[in-house]
């Protein structure tokens, strides 16, 4: 298909609009377009383990058992005080060495265990393919901003006008059901713009996945704008990777408007039916 | 007691933070490069933006949503590839090359880009929250523009802005991790990031590296949330106590 609409640019244009038709349709421009998916799973994945994360976190911060508190403080305060970087690098090596720990005590002898290195035996290896490492990507993002959104939410339950749950108790509702039906229910509203902004740096922070050998966008921007000096390899050029990483900024750019349209549309349908004195603050 | 200290002396954890004091140097170094000239650059954007001139604020704009709107870590990228597609052409007739491609340059050069971008946005909110009674009550003392601005809209929009200042200097300490991801090393000028990987290669031992890096990200970003607490309570001597005790610096989570 591809070559017909060649053949007829061709004809209709000229071989240059043909030319330049075929250089962005060749086998590694396509596959730079398809690993936008990476970019996609990992920030949605990511976004739904970081509000599952955040939900968890903002419990324990709240919980009346201290050792949960001193808990769920910790994790933010920790996850707050060091790059994010820092951390979607650390979990996944962390987390392959601890799994490697298991395998090594079944598969390796004695000795092998004691000799220090690492891993100590060839069996105790585990080899990441793209999929577990996208995995372990998710669950990093949702760790890091997971911690954003823990505190957000903390905020916004404390928002919650207390009158509102003193009319739900005066009514008979049980305490389940008021934290159910109106606590979290009523907690959106002051937690979205918290929560927009924390998906705006989890986005940016999908920019990371090559730093965790995911052939994603930013590794292939890097591959096709890397100088060419063979024509037996394609197109004949010199170093265009700034161009090619120029289109990614604007990628960032449109995905962060389209994603101030989508919450703008959340806040107005989360606000229905509510009179707010005083505008949710944003941060 | 003497010889639980001495061992504590010699663990290896102790011996991380002793490696890694000279590449915390390396972040310290970028952070305070960037961070005076970002500063005036920013205040100059958010002047722009709230400029009634529609091509000053449209271009401030522009700007701030770009630089907001994408990941520093492209930006990086793209500034670093488009400085080395010039570097035959330019910088090397021109004889600055190793200044211009030096990382020591451009990581503050991108950080500078990047941080002027967020903190322009944050004095900006401050510029539109300046009470519009003492702006009045300037005009109705017959202060000129520039005598307005001085007394009234510059100190309330630096103490307005100073709590959302202090997130972003710490967020943008964090950020200097970034640069030797994407920028060459040259011999031994790692930072933190850096060497943590470097000492895991050796002997994979992730906890530990990566800890003490961590913990040296987090004793830096308390100093930085110390010193600009003191600043606050400079900023807003002239306020009551119990005002005062309002507007005590509370960490913040987002950029």
């Amino acid at each position: 298909m591809l070559e017909t609409i060649s053949l007829w640019l061709a004809s209709t244009f000229s071989e240059d609009v043909a030319m330049w038709f075929d250089y962005f349709t060749n086998g590694k421009h396509l596959t730079w377009y398809a690993s936008v998916r990476f970019t996609l799973i990992a920030a949605i994945a990511g976004a739904a383990l970081a509000v599952l994360f955040g939900l968890i976190g903002a419990s324990a911060r709240r919980s009346v058992f201290p050792p949960f508190r001193w808990l769920g403080w910790g994790y933010i305060t920790i996850v707050r005080g060091v790059p994010d970087v820092l951390i979607i690098l650390f979990f996944p090596l962390a987390f392959e060495q601890a799994i490697e720990w298991i395998m090594a005590q079944r598969a390796c002898t004695a000795t092998e265990l004691a000799s220090g290195s690492w891993p100590p035996c060839a069996d105790a290896q585990w080899y990441l393919s793209t999929t577990e490492y996208l995995v372990m990507a998710c669950v990093s993002l949702g760790l890091v901003y997971g911690a954003f959104a823990a505190n957000v939410v903390h905020g916004a339950m404390e928002a919650v006008p207390k009158a509102q749950l003193e009319a739900a108790k005066a009514y008979g509702f049980t305490r389940r059901q008021i934290f159910w039906r109106f606590h979290i229910r009523q907690m959106w509203i002051y937690a979205l713009p918290g929560l927009s902004n924390a998906w705006m740096l989890l986005l940016k922070a999908t920019s990371f996945l090559s730093l965790l050998q995911i052939a994603d966008i930013v590794l292939w921007a890097e591959r096709l704008g890397a100088p060419n000096f063979f024509a037996r390899a394609g197109m004949v050029h010199p170093d265009w990777r700034w161009r090619y990483y120029f289109v990614l900024f604007l990628f960032y750019i449109l995905m962060t408007i389209l994603s101030e349209k989508f919450f703008a549309y959340l806040e107005s349908r989360a606000s229905r039916g509510m009179r707010l004195n005083t505008a949710p603050a944003s941060s | 007691m003497s010889e639980l200290f001495s061992a504590f002396l010699g663990s290896a954890f102790v011996n991380d933070i002793v490696i890694m004091a000279k590449p915390a140097l390396f972040n310290i170094y970028f952070a305070l490069a960037s961070l005076p000239l970002g500063f005036p650059i920013a205040v100059g954007l958010a002047l722009m933006k709230n400029s009634s001139s529609k091509i000053l604020s449209g271009i401030a704009r522009i700007y701030i949503y770009a630089f907001r709107g994408s990941p520093l870590f492209i930006q990086f990228f793209m500034f670093y590839s488009l400085l080395l597609a010039f570097n035959l052409s330019h910088w090397k007739p021109l004889g600055i090359d190793h200044i211009v491609m030096h990382p020591l340059f451009i990581g503050p050069l991108v950080l500078v880009l990047n941080t002027s971008a967020y903190v322009a946005e944050i004095f900006y909110g401050a510029l539109r929250a300046v009470p519009h009674t003492e702006l009045e009550a300037a005009k109705a003392m017959g202060m000129s523009r520039i005598q307005s601005f001085r007394s009234v809209v510059w100190p309330n929009m630096i103490r307005l802005a100073w709590p959302a200042y202090t997130n972003e200097m710490i967020f943008l300490f964090h950020a200097t991790a970034l640069v030797y991801f994407t920028l060459p090393v040259i011999n031994e000028q790692k930072d933190l990031m850096n060497k943590a990987g470097e000492l895991f290669e050796r002997d994979y031992n992730v906890f530990l590296h990566f800890s003490v890096a961590g913990l040296y990200f987090l004793v830096i970003s308390l100093f930085i949330f110390f010193l600009a607490g003191r600043v606050q309570k400079r900023l807003n001597r002239h306020l009551m106590p119990d005002v005062q005790e309002a507007l005590t610096l509370k960490p913040n989570y987002l950029r």
